[in-house]
């Protein structure tokens, strides 16, 4: 996984970036630890002290969480040449470049668009030339696009995505990738959910991935 | 201490000792549904939910202004399977679509040629034109198909009868509605009228077949140029299925056709044929006429077919 320095990145615009991560194996985690910490509390308790546990209710209003980066979770496949690289190895090897890449998305849409900061080239530089002007038209459909000033802070709470890799002889040569990012957004007005479920088809130039083409839904969750 | 005493002492940790299990379930149980609840996120403002964005949708595909023409080549050599030895470039021309498409409209035309046309070669004389690679592989084909319809032609894809029939079953058959019912024991083809899923061997039967269709090498050509179209169809459906089949699609083609496309090239080309209706094509057999010509069978193209190139060249697709 690739992190980004969000904290310097956004700090004046007061975002806080708190990775999800709810996955099973926390929650049992979350369990068994509650489960130690009852146990502990008990043998206090059974020791025969009168005092009350005034000071445990208090932990759960926990202070804001602190930023953390951004992280896209990324399972990625390869495609590869007869006698070339084994695709075990060859989607090994593009994993980290697109996951940067996602990463970089994601936060130039996102991240970096929450309170009207961004101005979109940056996304744009994204795209590759033939589907820019239609990348612009479409802002709202890629990213936080004309709600981004109104929202304050943005936390995201999912970002994953699958990838299928055409290798070549040495290096990706294109991808497709469907993405699923969702955070939760601060507004003046309260906070909701935004959502974002893409495929993007993407190819690999000298100065890194492009996206070529996309298909993409934003918005409230269904 | 009396035994009195130590009774109800015993009786007081006893209490305690079921009051703090008690308690201890009943925190347990709490935080377990603490622990698996869905995840509610730690808003400023908890509770007060808003929409944020409200749902947008949106697609694009490479946009390309300029018309794009591809001359496809169906080689007779190169294919080990088959017993056909030497490399594709060096063989004769087999099978030649002009593959015609105006981007911005997103329409187009398939010119099928046949392979005895009696056409200039430049610096060969006259001769059919599935020569002209044997003479100077695809770059002199490419020349004669621009000196013959004055078009500029963009790009060449070249791929043998293994190519062909190993593309076809690698992306799963293709599905071909067959137009007349086939009986070629010369090209192996036994198919009945209707839409079928070709394998790789049907398709390149139905491709080959002529010497029992009633118009010959124009039958064969025209059914080339549906192979062709039935094949963007295919592709199509696929990806309209699993986006991710457009890589399959890729690598195959990678690995079955040599072309002088350069791959981003052929990638945005790829994603604008996902939007390219296969209706929006016309197969169009170039108009001939069987003739002779230093005792060999040839086709003399018709007035007509240079007509059609010039309607070509002035963007009339339709």
């Amino acid at each position: 996984m690739v992190a980004y320095g969000a904290p310097e990145q956004t700090s004046s615009w007061n975002l806080v970036i708190v990775p999800a991560r709810s996955e099973p194996g926390r929650r049992l985690a979350v369990v068994a630890g509650l489960l130690a910490a009852l146990l502990v509390a008990a043998g206090c308790t059974s020791g025969g002290r009168s005092e009350s546990g005034g000071q445990a209710t208090g932990s759960t209003a926990a202070p804001a969480a602190p930023a953390q980066p951004l992280e896209v979770e990324l399972v990625a496949t390869a495609k590869v040449p007869p006698g070339g690289l084994s695709a075990k190895r060859a989607a090994q090897r593009a994993a980290p470049g697109l996951e940067k890449f996602l990463d970089r998305y994601l936060t130039e849409a996102y991240v970096d668009a929450a309170g009207g900061k961004a101005d979109w080239n940056g996304l744009l530089g994204l795209f590759d030339t033939p589907v820019r002007a239609s990348a612009r038209k479409q802002l709202d459909a890629l990213s936080l696009g004309a709600a981004a000033p109104t929202v304050s802070a943005l936390r995201p709470s999912r970002a994953s995505a699958r990838a299928v890799v055409l290798y070549g002889a040495q290096r990706p040569e294109a991808a497709t990738v469907r993405l699923a990012f969702d955070a939760t957004a601060d507004t003046g007005q309260g906070s909701g959910q935004v959502h974002l479920r893409s495929v993007l088809q993407l190819l690999a130039s000298g100065e890194g991935w492009r996206i070529a083409a996309f298909d993409s839904r934003t918005g409230p969750p269904r | 201490m009396t035994p009195r005493n130590d009774a109800g002492g015993r009786a007081r940790r006893r209490a305690v000792a079921w009051v703090t299990a008690a308690g201890l379930v009943a925190a347990l149980v709490a935080g377990l549904v603490v622990a698996v609840s869905p995840r509610r996120p730690a808003t400023a403002q908890e509770g007060a939910a808003v929409t944020v964005q409200k749902a947008h949708a949106g697609s694009a595909t490479p946009a390309f202004k300029k018309r794009i023409v591809l001359l496809t080549i169906g080689s007779d050599s190169g294919a080990p399977k088959f017993g056909r030895g030497g490399s594709m470039e060096s063989g004769r021309a087999d099978a030649l679509q002009l593959v015609v498409l105006d981007a911005a409209k997103r329409r187009g035309a398939v010119l099928s040629f046949p392979r005895d046309s009696y056409v200039p070669i430049p610096g060969h004389g006259t001769n059919k034109i599935n020569a002209a690679m044997a003479f100077g592989g695809p770059p002199l084909l490419v020349a004669t198909f621009e000196r013959l319809t004055g078009l500029t032609i963009d790009y060449y894809a070249l791929t043998s009868f293994d190519g062909l029939t190993d593309m076809v079953d690698k992306v799963g058959g293709v599905q071909v509605n067959v137009d007349m019912n086939l009986r070629d024991h010369f090209a192996g083809a036994f198919l009945d009228k209707g839409r079928r899923k070709l394998t790789g061997r049907q398709a390149l039967a139905y491709a080959r077949a002529r010497k029992t269709l009633p118009g010959g090498d124009f039958d064969r050509s025209r059914h080339q140029g549906q192979l062709l179209l039935s094949g963007l169809g295919t592709f199509q459906r696929q990806v309209a299925e699993n986006p991710a089949r457009v890589m399959t699609w890729l690598g195959v083609l990678r690995d079955e056709v040599r072309t002088d496309v350069p791959f981003p090239e052929l990638l945005r080309l790829a994603l604008l044929a996902t939007k390219v209706p296969p209706s929006g094509f016309r197969n169009l057999p170039v108009p001939g006429a069987a003739g002779m010509a230093g005792g060999a069978s040839v086709v003399h193209l018709q007035p007509s077919a240079y007509s059609l190139f010039a309607r070509i060249r002035a963007g009339k697709l339709s």
